[in-house]
């Protein structure tokens, strides 16, 4: 493999000096658009990122990208948050509510994908039983009055049980189990072990890699979600995620601005707190993109 | 193969009380998501009955008057539900033919560039739109596009469009084109990586051969690579068309007005609206079009998938 795709370059390489203008006007057009998508891709984030630091005052008057703090670098935006007391506590909301989402779906997704991939009488039914629901659901309003007779509504129950996992998970999880050795399924009965340990302990870190994959999708979707939250926790504010705050603060701007004495430090504090809120994705995304791209390719599922 | 069938018919075989006496461990594992699924699924596939009745929680579903198909009546009689379907299908339709192809075209690009290092910043780069939250992103092209915003004068300036904002333009393509350029944004990079994964299959003997016979890097791309994915994209155009109407519409709730109704309100939007949109909820009628819109996407998922088994020779399930 190794030695093909060196002869690749190889040849890649040879063919620079005999390349023709064509050639040369393609290369040069396919360099700039990847480069201007890759731009695009960021420009935006950077924009955001850079009016955090501004002047609220200064930024307020500014028109056009802010590819630079206008009004001279300020933190102010960031002291702003710390006083308002509704972001503090849907940030801690959502950090709460993705551990809970996540512990919870991984465990679930875990457990169904190892007693599936186990021979017994449930295996068939329970397969497609996860079948039917990938094919059709019975809808928002339907989903929402069981959960209201439940007593889920109004309660952070709704925001991290609801979608924790599901079928694709379930069964990925079953395919990674099925991918571990029989022997060392063998080996851990003959050594006497339960099936909860021989999951835990033997099997999991064989699978581990689809399940960092599955991990991570929970953590990322519950940490960007605010659908559930509109609909379930619409009027207790002490409960909402920081999505949810986001939301509220900018639309209420939209409005705000259009006032005759518009508030600067109002108008900052929005940039400020989505960086805050994607801050710890694009921090981490380093470490698990190469995770997250195989995800993509062996399971099929997208992010 | 043989081994594994002996232990098959071992479950099979075994009557369900020593099944259970025998490996109650295992069954036990399957109580969660058996739970799971009953509660959160297949109970609410009951609770369409609703969209039948004259729904109201004090009554629950079975005090309620039964009033047949009324809803949907309601429904297609109405204006704003065909409307809705309209521009659920015109959305659907960009996303399923330009949406589609972008991520493909940009893969290709991304295979004829020969920098290792340049190719891969601008993959992560373009990586970044797909983790950012929909609130966010909807925000950022709400102001993009605002009056003023810095895209709004970009295409006064280089096109010469009239400075507005952009959103409340309640004129018939505008809101899809944005929508879809919204959607190609967020998905471009991360929906190129299983082209970029096909391509990278593609064998390197082949494209040396022809090359050796004099032909282009273009001519390669388009005579070897793309005839090596195609299988791989008409499977996945496949699923496209079969998903088309299940998911993605929901970036809309934090995009439209009551203004802008008649081109952005969807099939979802209008189903969300009518049950959480504030104001009285009409929860029977919101069940009739989840229950419409359910459908449809049945059917389109099992057409599709055995489209792709035929075409294709491989299905999703």
């Amino acid at each position: 493999m190794a030695r093909k795709r060196r002869k690749q370059e190889e040849w890649e390489n040879n063919m620079v000096e005999n390349k023709s203008a064509a050639d040369r006007v393609v290369d040069v057009v396919v360099y700039v658009i990847v480069a201007l998508v890759a731009l695009c891709s960021v420009i935006p984030m950077w924009h955001v990122l850079m009016s955090s630091f501004s002047d609220g005052k200064s930024l307020l008057a500014h028109v056009g990208l802010v590819l630079w703090p206008v009004g001279g670098f300020t933190v102010e935006g960031y002291k702003l948050i710390f006083q308002n007391s509704s972001i503090i506590n849907g940030y801690i909301n959502t950090v709460i509510y993705t551990i809970c989402y996540t512990t919870i779906g991984f465990l679930i997704s875990t457990v169904t994908g190892y007693a599936l991939s186990r021979d017994s009488k449930l295996k068939k039914p329970v397969t497609m039983g996860l079948m039917v629901t990938m094919l059709f659901s019975g809808g928002m309003v339907p989903a929402y009055m069981v959960i209201r007779a439940i007593g889920w509504v109004g309660t952070p129950w709704a925001l991290v049980i609801p979608g924790c996992t599901n079928s694709m998970f379930c069964i990925m999880m079953m395919n990674a189990f099925n991918g571990v050795p029989n022997e060392m399924y063998e080996a851990s009965h003959i050594d006497g072990a339960g099936h909860l340990s021989t999951l835990f302990e033997i099997a999991l870190p064989q699978a581990m890699n689809m399940g960092s994959v599955i991990i991570l999708n929970l953590a990322i979707g519950q940490w960007n979600s605010w659908l559930p939250a509109s609909i379930y926790v619409p009027n207790k504010k002490v409960l909402w995620p920081l999505q949810l705050v986001i939301r509220q603060i900018t639309s209420e701007n939209a409005d705000f601005l259009n006032s005759s004495n518009p508030n600067y430090s109002r108008y900052l504090i929005q940039f400020a707190v989505i960086i805050a809120a994607i801050a710890p994705i694009i921090i981490l995304f380093p470490f698990f993109q190469d995770k997250m791209e195989k995800g993509v390719i062996q399971g099929g599922i997208k992010g | 193969m043989a081994k594994k069938n002996t232990v098959l018919a071992g479950s099979a075989r075994r009557t369900w009380k020593a099944e259970l006496k025998r490996d109650w461990v295992l069954y036990l594992l399957f109580v969660p998501i058996i739970l799971y699924e009953v509660v959160l699924h297949y109970l609410p596939m009951f609770g369409i009955v609703m969209a039948f009745e004259d729904y109201s929680v004090a009554d629950g579903y079975f005090r309620s008057p039964w009033v047949g198909f009324k809803h949907f009546i309601n429904l297609f009689s109405g204006e704003d539900f065909p409307q809705a379907i309209r521009n659920t299908v015109a959305i659907a339709l960009l996303r399923c033919t330009i949406g589609f192809v972008a991520p493909i075209i940009f893969a290709l690009m991304l295979s004829l560039i020969k920098s290792k290092r340049f190719k891969r910043i601008s993959q992560t780069m373009s990586y970044m739109p797909n983790f950012v939250a929909a609130v966010i992103v909807c925000s950022l092209f709400t102001q993009f596009l605002s009056k003023d915003g810095p895209l709004t004068l970009l295409l006064t300036k280089v096109f010469g469009a009239e400075n507005q904002n952009w959103f409340a333009n309640d004129q018939i393509p505008v809101f899809w084109i944005i929508y879809l350029m919204m959607g190609i944004w967020q998905g471009i990079g991360w929906g190129s990586i299983m082209y970029v994964a096909a391509i990278s299959q593609v064998s390197g003997d082949l494209h040396e051969a022809a090359a050796l016979d004099g032909a282009s890097r273009l001519q390669r791309m388009f005579r070897i690579t793309i005839p090596s994915i195609l299988p791989m994209v008409v499977m996945m155009f496949v699923i496209n068309i079969g998903t088309a109407l299940a998911a993605g519409y929901d970036n809309i709730l934090l995009l439209y007005m009551p203004s802008t109704y008649n081109v952005a309100d969807t099939v979802y939007t209008y189903t969300y609206r009518q049950a959480f949109g504030g104001g009285a909820s009409n929860y029977s009628l919101s069940a009739a079009s989840g229950l419409f819109q359910s459908l449809v996407s049945t059917i389109l998922l099992i057409g599709s998938n055995a489209l792709s088994r035929k075409a294709a020779g491989s299905s999703l399930f």
